[in-house]
């Protein structure tokens, strides 16, 4: 039976209704059409899917959409504003942190927790900061320099 | 991948949860972090019709510091644990176990419930708890009941726990003065690990003598459930705490308290030559930390 | 040198602000109205006869719209190389693998598709399997193909000079085995299609892939319909490493599925059907002797390779030849010989991964370089040098070296790595080790047998003349092609970055084979630039009819146009363009003409300016048989030093430190191909250190997903320092040639004589488990009697 549920997605209030057994990733990606957030194992492992849950980075396929009711939800397509894209995306475009683009949403969610969390992260941090991001094409080297580079 | 249908029930007290366990029994599952349980139910290892969510129960996500003890909220994820001033101070090697728990993602939702009800051989959070004592803290509706975390686990997967059993938390006595714990993990890479080895160990010693007082070993990945190298311990007991002991006490517990078997992530040849080397060197590392 | 304007530079690549942004469109984020949802069943046997399929039940669930299986689907073989082909889209008599189709629904969502796959009955009568090379090459083994005795897909034999009169004059000679481990790609984005029918018949499949042209071309030929009535549309692919490069079955299956329901219909591969599919990179076990004089002249090779195939070809037959025909470099060599074969199996089918063939091969070589130089008390570094090829030689198997930065290569990883102080000064447990490699820029012929061009492009200028349109039916997978082809467009055109638009990956734009054997660079680079001259030259054309000038008197840069000595009076022209602008707001106030207000006039003269370009490779290689395999216009050449830390104890490596040098004759864009050495050498150190795909007993993968198949992460993946060498290659489009497979040639080799250096043991299987490496420690302690 499906429940009815609220939840804050880059401040939009939502209410919809819900099966249980569906994830927040596939609500956002399939019913929300905020298909930014990507899927590339569904089980926990890449990162792709990453969104910010009150506050923290999350896997939103190991997330249960039930479970979001009454949560804040940060996704990458609220990091843009009307004055332009995010200076986090801005520096994964300027520093060249992107290849094929499908872990770029949930790895540019990491680092803005991460960013959130503490301005000036040490090398090690960084690392940290993205380690259940998998990427497969960059080597991560430019990725740190782009998060290197928005160091306060 | 999809779910399979289920009820979704989320009670906000430990009394609810347990008249919806008692209700359902073994057709229910408690939902902490899903990190686990949803990726079983998606691969479809395991199955249920009504999925029990803890997480509006705040109670079963606090951290206590009573100051002879710490209570951990069996609901507490692994973030959480980590980034608690009494455990970063007192718990350094439980810490150490939290922090190589999956990735940092998996961290902000995996609990030490979850870890400790999934009773992998090898996970985490598990040794730590050995070492530290820890007492696990059983409720039903019939009363509370609680056991110490030796005996909860009965092998791969399987603990103590009754179908109408939550896992509300842990105690850990606080660790005495002149005491240090570490804990090391080996796997292949350096995130998102499963591990080939794990191994914690506590010391506590007379600074006068150098003599060790007490020490406990527990070694994860080499027996069907973590468990303690008593004869390691046993060796220790009022030996000087230095290089050499540490050494005989890895060689000890990789010849006689290990049992590990051959699986694809690793043979039982080199867990069990790990199971020395870690010993060795998380003694070596949980002294330096006693004499800090 | 000639300056250049856009390329050669650190432009932003035009596809990542929408990448960065969530807006960046990829497969299964499109929907389409009334679209159904796909689902396969495939084999749960490894080797199993069909007696019966009973799709009955299925067929009656609410919300199926169709179940096929080879009934509808019929018998026509497919694959990658047509000599070849031997898949049918759904297993016919028999499955081979665990994985192999059998049959596909279409319903209303994915769950009902996936209840309906349970519901249908197979009915298999088990047949013997076998998983090993040995296992499968017995007399007794059970077969997988007609025709293939011995379970032998494919064998060569081929040597160049005279190998035995070679080692017969040399005064080393080593022989060594080295074996990796089947791979996976392990791209973030697993496969994902749509196939939807218009009213008038034609079928548009938009798909993650590399090679929209040989999907539709395989399509056409299975389905049975014409090429033009199939359009296959690529949107931004989540990488694909070469799995992604051929027809995969669930696209087939699922223009099928639409062609039953005329309904849009979406399929996606789960993470583990992707393992199942496999398609990645080989096992190989190469046994390997070289022979050399005292002062390290290398005198001949003698190459023997044993290819785990899986169930199918697949691309094993160019794999096969590749694995011998690129040990021919980049070291002068007149003896060589290779006897290489691909074995059948009942496990998924290996395929094409960066580094095509070549990788374990150069790994096990590489090593035996480091155990000569040794022999004879020469820095290997040295040894290296004084055997490389130099710019302009041939190889024995006649690959010619038309641009050639080896050397500098060496050199530059040399001083960046600090080498010369390092090497034999490193303290116990810490090591350094280097090595080599060179790789293809293209195939030199196409997949199937063809005078085909390897690319076309159109360049159009826009009405207002103020923006060029390129469109190419290449394939951006997440290496930047589409910002070179924009950069060179540019480049060639004369104007800024930001005045072209470019759309790719659709096969109605043109022929492009794809992003396959790094080839798009100099390929589709030289047929971008080819169509934006002929653009360029319509433009000039008009402009030397109206202002009386010869068109060799202009040029045109930064959007300007540029006359050779005085420039002739233009003010009609500027007046003639105001005119048509009436109203608008950019009217020109420069000294100088635009490329605006002349691409504007050269429209109103001549209808749309368009400009064509194409490019094939000149006739390349020798006469043998399998010469083709390994020529291409140009070769990429990349040096690396790898620094590592070995705990003695436990066998963990920890790679501290690469220093990569790779000459890619001339960087379009500087970031992308440092972007693509370091993504080259994490991939190298994910196949070196941790993956491998492991199976059970019945030929189950048991690690089919991301935590237990390992590839690098965040915290592995040490500093990289890429070094970007530059040969202007003659054949390039504006000299350059290829980054994105050569430069995981030198990885896996020089971590292994980093570990040596550090811990005194050869390591002749990868991956560097701290397992495997302990037990080389310990039994090099036993050999050597340290405690």
């Amino acid at each position: 039976m499906k429940k009815i549920i609220n939840l804050t997605i880059n401040q939009l209030a939502y209410e919809t209704a819900v099966e249980p057994n569906k994830t927040l990733a596939d609500l956002l990606r399939y019913d929300l059409k905020l298909t930014g957030t990507k899927k590339g194992c569904d089980t926990g492992d890449c990162g792709a899917c990453t969104v910010i849950m009150n506050g923290d980075p999350v896997n939103s396929c190991l997330v249960l959409a039930v479970q979001a009711n009454g949560s804040q939800i940060e996704t990458v397509e609220g990091l843009s504003t009307d004055e332009g894209i995010h200076p986090i995306q801005n520096a994964f475009v300027e520093k060249g942190a992107i290849q094929c683009g499908y872990c770029t949403p949930g790895m540019i969610m990491s680092t803005k927790s991460l960013l959130d969390k503490n301005s000036n992260p040490s090398e090690q941090e960084i690392r940290e900061g993205i380690s259940g991001n998998l990427c497969r094409c960059t080597g991560y080297t430019k990725i740190f320099e782009a998060i290197e580079s928005l160091r306060s | 991948m999809l779910l399979p249908k289920f009820e979704f029930h989320e009670p906000g007290t430990i009394k609810e949860a347990l008249e919806l366990k008692k209700k359902w029994s073994s057709t229910a599952r408690f939902l902490a972090g899903g990190t686990d349980l949803l990726v079983h139910l998606k691969k479809k290892i395991i199955t249920t019709d009504h999925i029990i969510s803890l997480q509006k129960i705040e109670a079963l996500s606090q951290i206590r510091d009573n100051k002879d003890s710490v209570e951990i909220g069996a609901c507490a994820t692994m973030a959480k644990i980590s980034g608690t001033p009494v455990i970063k101070e007192k718990f350094s090697a439980l810490k150490s176990g939290v922090d190589n728990l999956g990735t940092h993602l998996i961290r902000n939702r995996a609990t030490i419930g979850g870890n400790v009800t999934n009773a992998s051989p090898a996970g985490d959070s598990l040794p730590a708890l050995l070492i530290y004592k820890a007492v696990v803290l059983l409720e039903s509706l019939d009363g509370k009941r609680e056991i110490p975390i030796e005996e909860f686990f009965k092998g791969p997967g399987k603990t103590d726990m009754k179908v109408d059993e939550i896992l509300t938390g842990f105690r850990l006595p606080t660790p005495p003065a002149h005491s240090g714990a570490h804990y090391i993990q080996l796997g292949k890479r350096k995130s998102s690990e499963i591990n080939v080895v794990n191994v914690a160990s506590f010391l506590e010693f007379d600074p006068k003598t150098k003599k060790i007082l007490n020490t406990r070993i527990a070694l994860g990945s080499v027996a069907a459930t973590p468990i303690r190298a008593l004869k390691a311990e046993a060796l220790l007991k009022d030996k000087i705490a230095e290089e050499a002991s540490f050494y005989k006490a890895g060689e000890i517990a990789r010849t006689e308290d290990c049992k590990p078997i051959d699986d694809f992530r690793g043979s039982a040849a080199y867990r069990r030559a790990m199971v020395g080397v870690l010993t060795k060197r998380t003694l070596a590392t949980a002294f330096e930390l006693a004499g800090k | 040198m000639k300056e250049y304007d856009v390329i050669s530079t650190r432009a932003n690549r035009i596809d990542t602000p929408d990448k960065a942004t969530g807006r960046a469109v990829f497969v299964d984020d499109i929907s389409r109205p009334g679209m159904l949802y796909g689902a396969l069943l495939q084999s749960p046997h490894a080797h199993a006869k069909i007696i019966s399929i009973d799709t009955s039940a299925a067929e009656k669930l609410k919300g199926v719209k169709a179940v096929i299986t080879s009934k509808d689907a019929g018998d026509i073989k497919y694959g990658v190389s047509p000599a070849r082909y031997d898949e049918t889209v759904f297993a016919i008599d028999k499955v081979r693998y665990v994985g192999d189709e059998i049959a596909a629904v279409a319903a209303e969502s994915l769950d009902i598709a996936l209840a309906a796959v349970e519901l249908i009955k197979v009915e298999y009568e088990i047949l013997p399997a076998v998983f090993t090379i040995e296992d499968a090459m017995k007399d007794d083994a059970p077969l997988l193909h007609e025709g293939s005795p011995k379970n032998l897909c494919a064998e060569v034999h081929q040597e160049f000079g005279n190998v035995e009169e070679g080692l017969k004059n040399s005064d080393i000679v080593i022989t060594t085995k080295m074996k990796n481990k089947r791979q996976d790609g392990a791209f973030i984005e697993m496969q994902g299609c749509i196939a939807e029918f218009d009213n008038l018949g034609v079928l548009t499949l938009t798909s993650s892939t590399q090679v929209p042209h040989y999907v539709q071309r395989t399509v056409a030929m299975v389905l049975g319909m014409d090429v033009g009535k199939v359009r296959v549309i690529k949107p931004y692919v989540g990488a694909g490493f070469g799995i992604k490069a051929s027809a995969n079955p669930m696209e087939l299956a699922c223009c099928f599925l639409a062609k039953k329901t005329r309904k849009p219909v979406k399929m996606n591969y789960t993470r583990d059907q992707v393992f199942m599919l496999a398609r990645a990179r080989h096992q190989f076990s190469h046994t390997i002797t070289t022979g050399a004089k005292k002062d390290g002249t290398l005198m001949a090779i003698k190459h023997e390779c044993w290819l785990d195939g899986g169930a199918y070809t697949s691309f094993g037959i160019a794999t096969v030849y590749y694995t011998g025909s690129l040990l021919g470099g980049p070291y002068k060599l007149d003896n060589m010989s290779y006897d290489g074969y691909r074995v059948y199996n009942n496990k998924p089918a290996c395929g094409a991964q960066r580094g095509h063939g070549a990788v374990i091969a150069r790994a096990c070589f590489e090593q035996q370089l480091d155990m000569i130089a040794e022999k004879i008390g020469m820095d290997p570094l040295q040894l290296r040098i004084k055997n490389m090829m130099e710019t302009g030689d041939t190889t024995c198997n006649d690959l010619n070296m038309s641009s050639f930065g080896m050397s500098e290569c060496i050199e530059a990883v040399r001083k960046g790595s600090d080498w010369d102080k390092k090497k034999g000064h490193m303290p116990k447990g810490k090591g350094i080790g280097m090595a080599c490699g060179f790789f293809v820029s293209g195939a030199g012929y196409p997949i199937y047998r063809s005078d085909t061009w390897h690319g076309t492009v159109i360049v159009k200028l826009t009405e207002d003349g103020g923006t060029a349109l390129v469109y190419t039916a290449s394939a951006e997978i997440g290496q930047g092609s589409d910002t070179a082809f924009a950069m060179i467009a540019a480049e060639t055109l004369g104007i800024p970055l930001e005045n072209i638009r470019l759309a790719s990956g659709d096969t109605d734009m043109g022929v492009d084979l794809g992003a396959y054997s790094s080839r798009q660079t100099l390929m589709t680079g030289h047929a971008t630039k080819d169509a934006a001259e002929h653009a360029k030259k319509q433009v000039l054309e008009v402009l030397a009819e109206q202002l009386k000038v010869p068109v060799e008197s202009m040029d045109i840069r930064k959007g300007f146009i540029e006359f050779k000595g005085k420039a002739p009076d233009f003010s009609e022209l500027r007046t003639r363009y105001i005119k048509e602008h009436r109203g608008w707001i950019d009217n020109p106030k420069s000294e100088k003409l635009t490329f605006r207000e002349a691409s504007r006039i050269a429209f109103l003269e001549k209808g749309s300016i368009v400009g064509t370009g194409k490019y094939k490779p000149h006739l390349l290689g020798g006469k043998f048989k399998g010469a083709a395999v390994g020529t291409s216009p140009a070769y990429g050449c990349s040096a690396q030093v790898a620094e590592v830390t070995v705990d003695m104890e436990t066998g963990q490596v920890t790679i501290d430190k690469i220093t990569d040098a790779h000459d890619c004759g001339k960087a379009i864009n500087l970031t992308s191909v440092e972007g693509q050495m370091q993504g080259s050498v994490s991939m190298g150190i994910g196949e070196t250190m941790h993956e491998e795909v492991i199976f059970d007993k019945q030929g189950r993968v048991l690690n089919h997903d991301l935590a237990e198949y390992k590839i690098v992460t965040s915290m592995d993946m040490p500093m990289v320092e890429a070094i970007v060498v530059e040969s202007a290659e003659p054949n390039g489009p504006y000299g350059a040639k290829e980054v994105g497979e050569g430069a995981i040639m030198p990885t896996i080799p020089a971590i292994l004589n980093a570990v040596y250096d550090a811990a005194g043991v050869r390591l002749y299987e990868l991956p560097l488990t701290p397992e495997r490496v302990y037990h080389a420690i310990q039994e090099y302690k036993e050999k050597n009697n340290i405690k």
